[in-house]
């Protein structure tokens, strides 16, 4: 067996061209996500009536079920509805129009809500009750309690989880493969189909994905010192 | 000033309080004593509405709700007339000591950035801690996270200060300078509720004495009076047992 380093590096550069991919994926899937998450983490905790019930059915579903089958239900799924539709109404265009990205998009979108919202719901229930009584006791109203008092205090109770939950989406990104979206590890299969060098192309992809995770690992840290500033006094 | 008509509140089957009636006058200091349970903390958490009443009438000053239907603006004009300490403190962790005494004012009465902290400055000035501006909660004392809370309730210059145990969480040796504070306060006519277990304080402070058991309010008077000549068997036995030295 041979290593060949010097094509190593040559696929390094060529799977540069697939980064923005991957990076866009994550980011829309980590940011929609994240909004979703907290929505639903907020429906659950304050029992909102009716919708806590459903948004607690939503997360034991999509916990409960791979990523991948996500992709391949919204993809299929997606096309059939909407073909259906435009066919109904006329409106001359299916769903060949919609970009391959759109569908990992969407599908790693309602992936990450569901994990999202657990990480936040844990963090605000390691809030504790007092600070919401004193917020409501100044005058505060529920929505500023919110805002000033609760989440800035379960977000910091959550950054290390959502850290790992950015690493998970931004590894689980490599799925969108299966909707022939080029990204990273795309990009290294592709690379190596013209000499059959695989070893060395996925060894590329590999050392990009762990320099990204090192990346945001020390992000992560950066910003948990940052926000934990006020827990120094190591006092709970 | 401020009266409570009949208020009632149950946990479940547990009836907590069986209506109370209670007047306290402008500038009027009134302790509530009374043995663990007796609900002397829902009586206190019911007047903000941080526990629901089932029934009853609370009135502060121009501001009547009927405590079965409240609406949510009585519920947030009460909690802008009241303040509360906690027995627990409650100071917001992620914010620092001058900076939980300006929330309220920057959000709730929407005072200028520049005026609150001034004003909160002033106020933690006044408990002894203007050298404690910047400070986490996290890094001060029980007693100094107290005076914070303190400053944070006097800030919102409320009708009526209610105030639940606030010593009781605090070790022995700091229970004094959060009383110091409370005393200087009350000197200054600020209305107070206090729930308390510190008989000697309630005694030197107070205007007056409020005795709960079993949810109801057994006996009320001046506290020299209360103290030394209870009427009510049950606050003889509550003084007995605390308090020796009051029991005649």
């Amino acid at each position: 067996m041979s290593l060949d380093p010097s094509f190593m590096w040559e696929a390094l550069l060529k799977l540069l061209e697939a980064l923005p991919t991957t990076l866009a994926i994550t980011a829309v899937s980590v940011g929609c996500g994240f909004l979703a998450g907290a929505a639903i983490a907020l429906v659950r905790v304050h029992r909102v009536p009716v919708l806590h019930r459903i948004a607690s059915v939503w997360v034991t579903v999509i916990r409960g079920t791979p990523m991948l089958v996500h992709l391949l239900v919204i993809y299929a799924g997606l096309t059939l509805i909407v073909d259906t539709l435009t066919g109904y109404f006329g409106l001359g265009w299916n769903s060949a129009r919609i970009p391959m990205i759109g569908f990992a998009y969407l599908s790693f979108s309602i992936t990450a809500s569901a994990y999202c919202s657990e990480i936040i719901r844990s963090g605000m229930l390691a809030v504790d009750r007092g600070q919401r009584e004193a917020a409501l006791s100044l005058g505060m109203t529920t929505m500023q309690t919110l805002r000033r008092i609760i989440f800035p205090q379960a977000l910091a109770a959550s950054v290390p989880n959502l850290t790992n939950f950015v690493i998970g989406m931004l590894h689980g990104s490599t799925l969108a493969f299966v909707v022939s979206v080029v990204d990273i590890n795309a990009k290294a299969e592709i690379v190596a189909s013209t000499n059959w060098k695989f070893f060395e192309a996925y060894l590329a992809a590999a050392i990009l994905f762990w320099a990204m995770t090192i990346l945001l690992e020390r992000a992560g840290g950066a910003v948990e010192r940052r926000i934990n500033r006020y827990r120094k006094g190591g006092v709970v | 000033m401020i009266r409570l008509t009949g208020i009632r509140k149950s946990f479940g089957k547990d009836e907590v309080l069986r209506g109370i009636d209670l007047e306290v006058g402008k500038g009027e200091v009134v302790a509530v004593i009374g043995p663990s349970g007796s609900g002397k903390t829902t009586l206190l958490r019911c007047v903000n509405f941080l526990e629901r009443p089932d029934a009853g009438e609370i009135r502060v000053s121009d501001l009547r709700v009927d405590c079965a239907r409240p609406s949510k603006k009585d519920i947030h004009a009460l909690r802008r007339k009241t303040a509360m300490v906690f027995q627990q403190y409650n100071l917001f962790r992620h914010k620092t000591a001058l900076e939980n005494v300006m929330e309220g004012l920057v959000v709730v009465r929407k005072l200028p950035k520049e005026e609150a902290r001034e004003r909160g400055a002033r106020l933690l000035e006044k408990v002894g801690l203007g050298d404690k501006l910047d400070a986490w909660p996290s890094r001060l004392s029980g007693g100094q996270q107290q005076r914070v809370g303190i400053a944070r309730a006097l800030a919102m210059e409320p009708e009526v200060m209610l105030l639940d145990e606030p010593t009781s969480a605090l070790d022995p040796e700091l229970v004094g300078e959060v009383l110091a504070v409370i005393r200087q306060i009350a000197k200054e006519g600020i209305t107070m509720i206090i729930v308390t277990h510190e008989l000697g304080f309630a005694q030197e402070v107070a205007s007056r004495v409020v005795f709960m058991d079993g949810g109801v309010i057994v006996e009320d008077g001046a506290p020299a009076e209360l103290f030394a000549r209870p009427r009510e068997e049950r606050t003889k036995q509550f003084l007995r047992r605390l308090a020796p030295e009051y029991s005649i």
